[in-house]
């Protein structure tokens, strides 16, 4: 349980300030003086956490999906002949600058929401593909000997066998890739897409120190949430399989 | 019974095993010995079609293994490597308790035999089972990847160099419980190693290999009386030859019995009815004795065994 | 590949254009020799014929080579001649076109086992392809040229601000890092704090990250007025430099770190054994050993740092990501291009120097 505790203290934390962020007038106004538009009230935090973390979280979710069945078809005998062009995909692919890719989608798919999802879902992956094929190829080959030795099949090994080994390096690449997702997410702000980037990309523009200040510290508390949930995850994962 | 007919396996344009015939009779042991790149582990291999093979047959009473589905193939034979190749997630009890998982075994049922197996190997099943398997020394380990080809009570037992990567002592003591097991199960048990002394002890016949080709397949007496080859005499050794024909055979066999077991007389040096005539020879050595009290399980003098028949019909 | 559109050709900047597919685009020419061109790849890749990935190599590079024509082509058959403003746009079907031939090298390649020497002029040679294709006049109406041609002064600027800030950023935190990093090797009681810090500041989002730098640094150059002159300010290089060493200095302290405690022990113990100071050993055999780790942080720490560069420009630190969010607000694509695809191209060339100097390492 007490795994749990520094997550749960950390969105506890965010939540509130979300919530109070409006009325601490007279912090902002210490920040920004001479101005009466201390608080960024285009949209509430509550909407753009909400629509930062959806975003984060469809991209993570497909993003998921999409590169753990890859990257268990590459490892199969039948994919086998992909896994070098699918690695090194994946490598190459990490080298694109995130905010390069969030900017070649526009030209694409124009502005909005769209272009920023599919940005983070292309580039989200790339993480996880490669913990997927770091982690399943890291299993002791002994092990996969004994497993099929004994008479398990495929799909056995790779259900009670190589997922639960790879798991925590995948769960790893998973933490990045929503690490850097959560950073890219914001930058959206600048091709459309509603998130907690929203009241720092207006402060800049207007230099408004108390925009840019609410907007970072939002951002900044939903990344630090959300690694602490993950690192509470991986110690969970760890405990339950003893590795 | 295991029979190969004319096997071959062929890696690329390298023959690794070559068009070979070896009959391994139900109950025995039967071991595979050559040095490394042999094909011994090939052979292996391809009796649970973890590979396929090029070219041949092999059949497991009779019927021909391509025909059965592989994983029940293999969940009939129990399959133990070197690296043990525990699951590295799992704790001992679950790792024994896979193949009956596999089986489908109650679960009363299958953990019954996980506390078996554990006592059988010399393993406490209070606190051993519970463990994980980097908790464990290489011999325990090993132990457990015994017990877990054991598990689903299999009519074949495959070991590939189970006991390769262990230390001296480790080894001696695993090959014992081994030869007491197998005494104990009768279990049909093909064993590849590099080791001719291994391979002498635990094997009720031999097949030494050569760049996969099978040189010589015979009981341990007759490979080390006759061997086929100057590479199996090589094998064997030719200088202690006659020791390794010693340790073959135990004092029980050659020794003189009293009529009637007598009392041991206090502080005297004897061996046991179990122990090899290599042993026994030793003692002689070590103690200058012509003549050695042999004693029975239960303590009791029950015979001698002279330094004359040991010279002259020990080998 | 053949339905998507291989350009547009736009009135002016902002508005978008029509779209044009291969056919339309280059005539029953361009589109022939394309499609043979893709036929002949598929039939060597699929038929046994001796040396066919030579061959196929040899065919792709040259085809990505000479892609550029391709709009060259389009130019002269589809610009109207009469509009001043008129421009043709990239489609998505030649970025498909080259990304594919790209792809399918790049397979070739590594069943060719290619040198690294072999891949790099392969890369070389496509880049001057394209140099040499750009530069040339019938390209002068492709509205990337046309965005470059109006602002080669501030490209050039932002180059080498884009260069300066990175790599600054990255030599400093090398030094600050590898320091960090022998200080824990030395006291293992300051990896805990040290480590926890720095990859705490590796978590917070770049934009939050330089947007929590404003207000301090804003404050401070209002206290001390010299800092000013200096050109600290809440916004512009001082902040972007601040923040991209915090966030270099993870990959590579981690690195080091890691590297220095796995060299084998024996290996210390035999330089130890051989008489070598402790001095010796640093330098002849931990550092030697540890190289190629140190590197991969900081190609790592280099890729990172060119691409949080571009986010900075948010903050007025200049460079391409000027570019790319001036177009953005502008709605101009090609702006953005102008900025994104020098960001990617540095990027990639910084991995390619980079891992070339991590295998010299690794290999002496």
């Amino acid at each position: 349980m007490r795994l749990w505790l520094a997550p749960a203290a950390w969105i506890a934390l965010l939540c509130a300030l979300a919530a109070l962020l409006p009325v601490m007038t007279p912090l902002f106004s210490w920040v920004e003086p001479g101005t009466d538009n201390l608080i960024y009230t285009r949209d509430s935090f509550y909407f753009l956490l909400q629509s930062h973390i959806w975003l984060v979280a469809v991209s993570a979710t497909i993003g998921t999906l999409v590169a753990v069945s890859a990257g268990i078809f590459v490892t199969r005998p039948a994919g086998s002949d992909f896994l070098p062009l699918v690695s090194q995909i994946a490598s190459i692919g990490q080298t694109v600058p995130p905010v390069a890719v969030l900017a070649l989608a526009v030209p694409a798919m124009g502005f909005g929401e769209k272009p920023t999802l599919f940005a983070l879902v292309l580039y989200g992956l790339l993480p996880i593909l490669r913990n997927t094929l770091a982690g399943l190829g890291g299993i002791n080959p002994a092990v996969l000997e004994a497993a099929k030795g004994m008479g398990m099949s495929s799909a056995h090994v790779l259900f009670k066998v190589e997922l639960p080994l790879a798991g925590r390096v995948i769960l790893a690449g998973i933490r990045t890739s929503v690490t850097i997702n959560i950073a890219t997410a914001a930058i959206g702000s600048t091709i459309g897409a509603r998130t907690l980037g929203d009241p720092v990309i207006a402060g800049l523009v207007n230099g408004n120190t108390a925009y840019v200040l609410q907007g970072a510290i939002l951002i900044g508390l939903l990344a630090l949430a959300t690694d602490s949930l993950f690192e509470a995850t991986e110690r969970a994962w760890a405990r339950a399989f003893s590795i | 019974m295991i029979e190969l007919k004319g096997v071959t396996r062929r890696f690329g344009d390298v023959v690794a095993v070559d068009n070979i015939d070896l009959t391994i009779e139900t109950g025995e042991v039967c071991v595979l010995v050559g040095s490394s790149g042999c094909g011994k582990s090939t052979t292996l291999r391809m009796i649970n079609r973890l590979l396929p093979r090029t070219s041949g047959e092999i059949l497991v009473d009779g019927e021909d293994i391509n025909k059965a589905d592989p994983e029940a193939l293999r969940l009939n034979m129990g399959y133990a490597i070197q690296s043990t190749g525990l699951f590295p997630h799992w704790t001992v009890a679950r790792n024994i308790g896979v193949v009956p998982d596999l089986l489908k075994w109650p679960s009363r049922k299958r953990d019954e035999r996980v506390n078996e197996l554990l006592t059988l190997l010399g393993l406490d099943p209070a606190t051993d089972a519970h463990k994980y398997p980097h908790q464990l020394s290489g011999g325990q380990a090993q132990r457990v990847g015994v017990a877990r080809a054991l598990a689903g009570d299999p009519n074949i037992l495959l070991m590939d160099e189970p006991f390769g990567a262990l230390d001296a002592i480790t080894r001696e003591n695993l090959q014992q419980e081994m030869l007491r097991i197998q005494r104990q199960l009768n279990k049909t048990t093909v064993f590849v190693t590099h080791d001719i002394d291994e391979a002498l002890k635990l094997a009720t016949r031999i097949a030494v290999m050569d760049q996969g080709r099978i040189i010589q397949h015979d009981t341990p007496e007759a490979i080390l009386r006759r061997p086929a080859s100057a590479f199996v005499e090589n094998l064997i050794g030719k200088g202690d030859r006659g020791l390794k024909l010693l340790a073959l055979r135990t004092v029980g066999d050659l020794m003189e019995r009293y009529p009637q077991p007598r009392r041991p007389e206090p502080y005297s040096n004897g061996v046991n009815e179990a122990d090899s005539l290599r042993v026994a020879l030793s003692v002689m050595v070590w103690q200058n004795s012509a003549e050695l009290p042999v004693f029975s399980e239960a303590g009791e003098e029950i015979g001698t065994v002279k330094r004359e028949q040991l010279l002259q019909g020990g080998a | 590949m053949w339905l998507l559109d291989l350009g547009v050709v736009q009135p002016n900047r902002i508005v978008s254009g029509t779209g044009y597919g291969l056919y339309a685009a280059t005539g029953w020419l361009g589109a022939g020799v394309v499609s043979s061109l893709l036929v002949a790849a598929v039939v060597l890749a699929t038929k046994p014929i001796h040396n066919r990935f030579w061959m196929l190599a040899l065919l792709l590079t040259t085809a990505l080579m000479a892609q550029p024509l391709l709009l060259e082509v389009f130019a002269l058959r589809k610009l109207p001649e009469d509009s001043e403003y008129a421009r043709i746009g990239i489609g998505a079907g030649f970025w498909c076109l080259a990304f594919f031939l790209a792809l399918m090298l790049l397979e070739t390649l590594g069943q060719l086992k290619a040198s690294r020497r072999l891949q790099l002029s392969a890369v070389l040679l496509i880049v001057a392809g394209w140099w040499f294709c750009a530069t040339r006049e019938g390209l002068s109406s492709l509205s990337l040229i046309r965005e470059y041609a109006n602002r080669a002064d501030q490209f050039t600027q932002a180059l080498a601000i884009h260069l300066s800030l990175s790599l600054g950023a990255v030599a400093i935190s090398l030094v600050l890092a590898f320091g960090l990093a022998l200080a824990m090797v030395r006291r293992e009681r300051l990896r805990r704090p040290l480590l926890g810090l720095v990859s705490f500041m590796q978590t917070i989002p770049s934009l939050a990250l330089f947007g929590l730098l404003i207000a301090p640094l804003g404050a401070l150059s209002a206290a001390f007025p010299f800092l000013q002159t200096l050109g600290i300010r809440g916004i512009g290089w001082a902040p972007a430099m601040l923040a991209l060493i915090a966030y270099s200095l993870l990959p590579i302290m981690r690195n080091t770190y890691v590297a220095l405690m796995e060299v084998p022990e024996p290996v210390v113990d035999a330089g130890r054994g051989m008489g070598m100071s402790e001095r010796q050993i640093f330098v002849q055999v931990k550092l030697p050993l540890a190289l190629p780790v140190i590197i991969e942080g900081v190609r790592i720490t280099t890729i990172q740092a060119i691409g949080l560069t571009a986010v900075a420009a948010l903050i007025g630190a200049g460079g391409f990501g000027t570019f790319i969010f001036q177009g953005l607000g502008q709605a101009a694509m090609d702006l953005v291009l102008l900025g994104a695809l020098p960001t990617v191209f540095l990027a990639l060339a910084a991995d390619a120097i980079l891992s070339a100097l991590k295998f010299q390492g690794a290999s002496r």
